[in-house]
């Protein structure tokens, strides 16, 4: 069995085809604009490993036919073979008129995989078999009900913080039978925002540099002050909900947070050092302080923003880090 | 293992039990076992949970059978034991792996299994067998596509609403879609007017029919074997039933239990060629592959179809075995003189006895010489006394010992027509008459309806020839002088107990009747070739179509069937069957549009609800109703159950015009 692994892989298209073709569609077509259709010129057919040792086997009995004229035998062949010639057809219309709407993805730290999310709709009434996302580190597969959308995922390593492009992959289907790979290469314009990867051991928060201890400020931190009418802004977990539901109102919760406890993240406090190094003990810091709820004020070159809390704030942080230029 | 991917092992394995088949009944029995083992142990695997078998049980049982297939056949190198190999090593691959690999390994082997099948028959059932296999090939694979969609994912197949049947309908409905583009290659796709190559002889190991010797037994096994010789249409003049004589294998030298053919009987080649004569036998022969090289023919063949020579004893010998479905045109006439001279080292060949054999025999055969010189009259005197003594034409022929033809004529008396054949050559040679064993076959069924003789394995017979000085080789059949009814009725008429079950007179009539399909199947299927298939367009005037016609029709045919079959292709549904719930909405807005309403399909559904109860104001509440209803069951599936939809919309059936 190990002969016909052999051969079987050994027709596989290897990755010097998928770059000849990528570097071609590149070349006519540009990166994918979306939402993108798929219609009769994104689409390649063409057989799979299997497929070629199906052929194999056919052309064998078919000339075994031929020679001792065996009508059964090529009937057999020539009903087969016309299935095979069929199957094309099929794994072409199982991928033809599929929208393509978007690709979403969510921020990551370096070192971590990005799940580049395509969001698929079968505009069409009737079903998808087994449509496959493949790109370079994943196959990830979904069927399309009809006039139904679906997703698929790409996961990709980001080892490197700041945008990272999202490789080209493939939108495939090997609907019937396997014979034959109809597919598109999508060169994607999606990127993901990779943060800095936080640092294992960070030193401890800085305190505020500016000595004004001691006095209270409402509004944020972690102590219960009072309640008071929402305010359109006030963060969502504030509302009081059970108060507001006594009262047919919304109510915020006031929040004080003793001023000595804002924290200032300063790039130029940070001393001379690998500027990869700063930029991780930062982001832990980031984390650090929002997961214990210090409200921190971020300083960059060439950026600053104001003490603060809440997921906007962190994700306005993480985000000056990941891009900031050394 | 899930539910799922043992629904796909049950298609695979199904697969393999339909194109397996055929070659299992013909396995010998151990290794028909041995097959059917690691096919239980998978089932049982895929049913009811059991482990894999270890590697050394694989490789224990792997040997087994390879010992009990060696046994069995002898060698491997015949073209059944190397099928039979190939089936059990493809079963033993089903308890090896179970990945999506494995099993497209055995699909893909499976329907090669089943073109090998073809090589053995292709008989009118088998188109059955051969689009069974296809068909189940088909969902297995298009079950192992989804297998390994997910196998990477990690998860499995999402699922699709799916039957039996429905899985079965695609895999038909795939199959009937390529078969006009099929036919269209089996009509025009060039064919080879000659073999490149043959089968070595050594990998022929099932003849069947008559063999090249004769020995006590060997005719009356035949006569178990109710499968067609041959088939011949008559052009012109028909003879009587007591003519049809099919001459085969004829047999000079006897051993005292064996007979065998002459070296010169088979090598020389017939002195003179009869004439066709005045009123000669045209009739074309349908000889039914057997992988041995006789052609049978009646007495005496004016000509040798191409491959075949005419020996000296007037046998069709053909230069190689016959493997495929044959047909030859004969011209034979009766009126013949085989040898009006016969040569000394012929006679010599023609009288030739082991001494010391049979010596009751000799004395009586003596003492008839004396009492009548005329050879002819010698004859009649020993079918006289066939005819009168009680001799029994039966299949319960005892076994016979040293003097076989003594105990045969003296004590056994009870024997079939070889016994009575070989006893009278004997008997003749004794006598100084040359004498010599003809087999073949004898009389046949003739279908009405076919216009044409159907000879059947049982129909195989064994006679006599002695030389008769100015009337040369004489037929005597000494089994008519026995059992009459036998040249009569055929073999089956002179005996009364059946030969097996399931041996009735009913059940012969009708499959003689039905054998018409399997006639016309040869014909116009099975013998399809180069030739028939040069003369394909000679009804539009061209008299020979080479390959570069037969191309340019099969792209024509091609380009036309592209245009209908590739719509058609387009909307052949998946497998799995329609969403309940979406069926009985779709029922419902055909039953609005009935009645005027015609929704936008972009809209939601209880946006359409709204619409149609606006439209339709007296229908409105049972609109609303199902709308809402509709679209819990679709965005909330199980809560509201499926059959509180149904029930609406099976009760909604408002007259064609509202009040």
């Amino acid at each position: 069995m190990s002969l016909t692994a052999a051969i079987t892989d050994r027709l596989d298209l290897g990755p010097r085809f998928e770059d000849w073709l990528l570097e071609r569609v590149r070349r006519l077509r540009g990166p994918t604009e979306f939402p993108l259709q798929l219609a009769y010129r994104h689409i390649y057919v063409m057989p799979t490993g299997f497929g070629a040792w199906f052929g194999f086997l056919l052309v064998l009995m078919g000339v075994a036919g031929l020679n001792f004229n065996n009508n059964m035998t090529l009937m057999l062949v020539f009903l087969l073979g016309a299935i095979t010639l069929l199957s094309t057809l099929l794994a072409y219309r199982n991928l033809l008129g599929v929208r393509l709407e978007a690709v979403l993805v969510k921020p990551v730290f370096a070192g971590e995989t990005a799940r580049f999310r395509l969001l698929l709709r079968n505009p069409e009434a009737r079903r998808r078999f087994a449509i496959q996302a493949v790109g370079a580190e994943s196959v990830d597969a979904t069927d399309l009900r009809p006039q139904d959308s679906g997703r698929l995922t790409v996961v990709q390593t980001c080892p490197y913080r700041g945008w990272t492009e999202m490789e080209p992959f493939r939108v495939e289907n090997r609907f019937p039978l396997a014979l034959f790979r109809a597919w598109s290469v999508i060169i994607p314009t999606a990127r993901c925002l990779v943060y800095p990867e936080p640092a294992v051991n960070p030193p401890p928060l800085p305190d505020s540099g500016r000595g004004d201890h001691g006095v209270a400020r409402k509004g944020e931190g972690e102590h219960f002050h009072g309640l008071r009418e929402y305010r359109p802004g006030d963060p969502l977990r504030r509302i009081a909900w059970r108060a507001s539901a006594r009262h047919q109102k919304l109510y915020s919760r006031e929040m004080e947070a003793p001023r000595d406890d804002a924290c200032e993240l300063n790039w130029y406090l940070m001393g001379s050092g690998d500027t990869e190094e700063k930029l991780s003990i930062l982001t832990a810091w980031v984390l650090r302080a929002e997961r214990r709820q210090i409200p921190y004020s971020l300083e960059m070159p060439g950026a600053a923003l104001p003490a603060d809390l809440g997921d906007e704030h962190r994700a306005a942080c993480l985000k000056i880090l990941a891009l900031h230029k050394a | 293992m899930t539910r799922r991917a043992t629904t796909t092992a049950l298609w695979v394995l199904a697969t393999f039990a339909v194109a397996m088949f055929p070659q299992w009944l013909r396995m010998p029995v151990a290794v028909a076992a041995l097959t059917l083992l690691p096919l239980g142990w998978r089932l049982l695997t895929e049913l009811r949970g059991w482990p894999q078998p270890p590697a050394w049980m694989r490789h224990v049982l792997t040997a087994l059978a390879l010992a009990a297939l060696f046994m069995s056949y002898g060698d491997l190198s015949g073209r059944r034991s190397a099928v039979s190999l190939l089936t059990l090593m493809l079963a033993l691959k089903l308890i090896e792996g179970d990945r999506v690999r494995d099993g497209r390994l055995v699909v893909s082997f499976s329907l090669f299994l089943c073109a090998t099948q073809f090589l053995f028959g292709q008989g009118a059932l088998m188109p059955v067998y051969g689009g069974g296999t296809v068909v189940l090939a088909l969902v297995a694979l298009t079950r192992l596509h989804r297998a390994e969609a997910w196998e990477q994912p990690g998860g499995e197949p999402p699922r699709v609403r799916t039957s039996f049947l429905s899985e079965l309908g695609f895999g038909l409905r795939l199959a009937a879609a390529a078969v006009p583009v099929g036919l269209a290659f089996f009509l025009f796709f060039p064919r080879l007017a000659s073999p490149l190559w043959g089968i070595p002889e050594t990998t022929l190991d099932s003849k069947s029919g008559l063999s090249n010797s004769m020995s006590p037994g060997s005719i009356q096994q035949l006569f178990m074997d109710d499968s067609p010789a041959f088939r011949a249409t008559f052009d012109g003049p028909t003879p009587s039933g007591g003519n049809l004589y099919w001459r085969g294998p004829v047999f000079w030298r006897f051993d005292g239990e064996t007979w065998k053919g002459s070296l010169f009987g088979m090598n020389f080649p017939a002195s003179e060629r009869p004439a066709p004569g005045a009123s000669p036998w045209s009739y074309t022969v349908q000889l039914e592959p057997n992988e041995r090289k006789w052609l049978f023919a009646l007495d005496y063949p004016t000509t040798a179809p191409a491959d075949t020579r005419l020996t000296l004893d007037y046998q069709l010998i053909r230069r190689d075995p016959i493997l495929q479905l044959m047909r030859y045109d004969m011209v034979s006439n009766p009126d013949f003189v085989d040898s009006p001279t016969l040569p000394e080292t012929i006679r010599a060949e023609a009288l030739d006895l082991p001494p010391d054999l049979n010596p009751r025999t000799r004395e009586r055969v003596a003492q008839w010489r004396r009492e009548m010189p005329d050879d002819a009259a010698l004859a009649r005197r020993v079918l006289d006394w066939f005819n009168r003594e009680p001799f029994f034409y039966s299949l319960e022929a005892p076994l016979l010992g040293r003097h076989g033809v003594d105990e045969f004529l003296f004590d056994t008396r009870t024997g079939f027509c070889e016994h009575y054949a070989s006893s009278f050559a004997v008997m003749m040679r004794m006598a100084g008459i040359p004498a010599r064993v003809v087999t073949g076959y004898m009389g046949g069924w003739y279908s009405a309806l076919g216009d044409y003789f159907l000879v059947r394995q049982s129909d195989a017979h064994a006679w006599t020839e002695i030389w008769l000085a100015g009337r040369g080789w004489t037929r005597i059949d000494p089994t008519a002088a026995v059992s009459p009814l036998r040249i009569q009725q055929g073999a089956l008429g002179a005996l009364s107990e059946p030969r097996h079950l399931l041996d009735y007179p009913w059940l012969r009539g009708l499959r003689n009747g039905v054998d018409i399909v399997q006639q016309r199947w040869n014909d116009w299927v099975i013998e399809y070739g180069a030739q028939q298939q040069s003369r394909l367009f000679a009804p539009l005037g061209l008299e020979r179509a080479g390959p570069a016609v037969l191309v340019g029709a099969l792209l024509a045919a091609l380009g036309l069937f592209g245009a209908f079959i590739v719509p058609l292709v387009f909307r052949i549904r998946g497998p799995g069957r329609d969403d309940p719930v979406q069926r009985d909405w779709q029922r419902f807005l055909r039953r609005l549009r009935r009645l005027g309403f015609s929704g936008t399909p972009s809209c939601g559904p209880l946006e359409t609800g709204q619409a149609a109860a606006t439209q339709l104001p007296a229908l409105a509440s049972p609109i609303l109703t199902i709308s809402q209803l509709y679209a819990r069951c679709r965005y909330a599936p199980g809560v509201p159950p499926a059959s509180e939809l149904r029930q609406a919309v099976r009760g909604f059936r408002p007259s064609r015009k509202p009040v």
